[in-house]
């Protein structure tokens, strides 16, 4: 284990797609609520009535709420391309077959891919935290007030949540070879989730159910604990399915 | 005759398209470099992924070592090295340092690597790229670097695929070298090729594939290998052309 973790590491902090991926999900969010801070400035009515909690309750409160909310929603989207990446480019590279014919399983190469991918998401959420509060202290919201310090530590929860439920699109990219099938699963995902909390049954289905209790709406524990079901069944799978990999294709 | 340290027996896989396998029974032997020739679309690539578990076959088993494939150990696969059809060469790494990651998959203590990544690039001739990201070199020599990954551990059996495409004259003749020197010091090395002159230089046997099936053997020391070859490859497919219409008035007749 320990040398396909090194290898998976080595391959992840060098390349340009987690780069990316890790700006967008941190920088990027936090300076999206803070444009979106910046429109509330303008007044416009129509605007302010689709802001939603970044106008009410407004300050703090709001702009990390805000911010949890797209954290779910493009969470899931930018989780879902570095895990399309991370497994669909050894197929789309052809390094794939050089993964077989080793003293390494693949099945232990493909649970090292997950394991770094997880290390790396709880850096995103922790780093997207801080960005919110640097962000929004650049933006002119003042110190921090307690009240809304419980929900910085949602907003990493609520991240974290997302990086597990964006393990689907591993699967996806291992059994469509390639990128594509990972992210084209991400999007169907993500549809999903939106169908579900229109329809009245966000809560109880695990995709929607941390992008819900974002915006502050009632969800139980029981509601957010089916996200570990959902990521470890979703893990079994890839890395079964990377044990009895055939390149038949 | 020693255990072999591959061997394929019965081996069948087809696919949708009629391309596959059909019944091949091959072996790799300590010491010698075995050839695998064939025209495009003859089975080479498949057989060679059948012999690593890159594929399951329908029928036939394969052992390495005397192992069979699905339960052979990793101290076993630690010392194998193949290159098939791409290299392992990651874009964003530099050549040393995909050289390294290729030297932890297969099972060399960290405390060792940094000599012998540094001695297989100077065996290929790689050096000079040592700094240079696999991305920005050329196809050739991203070829010689899938080659340093495959062979710098010093494995016992190497499998490679059309190994010389894309070299210049100067990596031919490097690898050339390279493979005699380990068949000499013991190793098992398996190869297929288009190139029936290159084979003659290196290797001990020569198999000749067409439509999946093992249809003979040339002699590397043959005067007109090219003619040999194709007399092997027509007179087999006049063979199955033969046969394809007997089946056709099979069916007619009923």
């Amino acid at each position: 284990m320990r040398a396909a973790l090194a290898t998976e590491a080595m391959k992840f902090l060098r390349a340009r797609v987690p780069v990316v991926t890790t700006i967008m999900l941190t920088l990027g969010i936090a300076v999206l609520c803070a444009a979106m801070l910046g429109a509330l400035g303008s007044g416009d009515p129509q605007l302010v009535a689709k802001l939603g909690a970044l106008a009410d309750p407004g300050g703090w409160v709001g702009f990390v709420l805000a911010a949890s909310q797209i954290s779910a929603i493009a969470g899931l989207l930018g989780f879902g391309v570095a895990l399309s990446w991370l497994f669909g480019r050894e197929f789309a590279d052809g390094t794939v077959t050089g993964l077989f014919a080793l003293p390494v399983g693949r099945g232990t190469i493909a649970a090292a891919k997950l394991v770094v991918y997880v290390v790396w998401s709880l850096i995103v959420a922790v780093v997207l935290s801080f960005a919110v509060v640097m962000i929004g202290l650049i933006a002119g919201l003042g110190s921090v007030p307690a009240e809304a310090v419980p929900l910085l530590g949602r907003l990493v929860a609520v991240t974290l949540l997302t990086a597990l439920l964006a393990v689907p699109a591993a699967v996806a990219a291992t059994l469509g070879r390639g990128l594509l099938a990972g992210i084209g699963a991400i999007i169907g995902v993500v549809i999903a989730s939106q169908v579900a909390v229109f329809s009245g049954i966000g809560a109880w289905f695990p995709f929607a159910a941390p992008g819900m209790w974002a915006t502050g709406a009632p969800v139980s524990a029981v509601q957010l604990a089916l996200v570990g079901p959902v990521a470890a069944a979703a893990a079994a799978l890839v890395v079964f399915a990377w044990r009895r990999l055939q390149l038949d294709r | 005759m020693a255990e072999a340290a591959l061997a394929g027996i019965g081996l069948v896989r087809t696919f949708d398209e009629g391309a596959g396998i059909r019944g091949v029974d091959i072996d790799v032997q300590p010491g010698e470099v075995h050839a695998l020739v064939g025209l495009n679309g003859a089975g080479k690539s498949t057989l060679m992924r059948l012999l690593l578990g890159m594929l399951r076959p329908e029928a036939g088993t394969v052992t390495l070592a005397g192992h069979e494939l699905a339960a052979a150990p990793s101290a076993i696969w630690a010392t194998v090295g193949h290159l098939v059809e791409y290299p392992l060469a990651y874009s964003e790494l530099t050549a040393r340092a995909n050289l390294e990651l290729g030297a932890r998959l297969h099972g060399v203590a960290p405390r060792a690597i940094a000599a012998m990544v540094e001695s297989i690039m100077g065996e290929l001739n790689l050096a000079s790229y040592a700094g240079r990201r696999a991305g920005r070199l050329s196809l050739g020599n991203r070829q010689r670097l899938g080659l340093a990954s495959a062979l710098q551990h010093d494995p016992r059996l190497i499998v490679l695929d059309e190994p010389t495409n894309a070299l210049d004259p100067s990596g031919v003749i490097l690898l050339r070298e390279s493979l005699r020197r380990r068949a000499d010091a013991g190793a098992a090395i398996f190869v297929s090729s288009h190139h029936l002159d290159e084979v003659a230089r290196i290797a001990h046997r020569i198999t000749v594939l067409n439509a999946g099936r093992v249809i003979g053997s040339l002699d590397p020391g043959g005067a007109d290998l090219e003619r040999a070859f194709f007399d092997l490859v027509h007179a087999d497919d006049l063979v199955n052309a033969a046969d394809l219409v007997r089946a056709a008035e099979q069916v007619v007749a009923r």
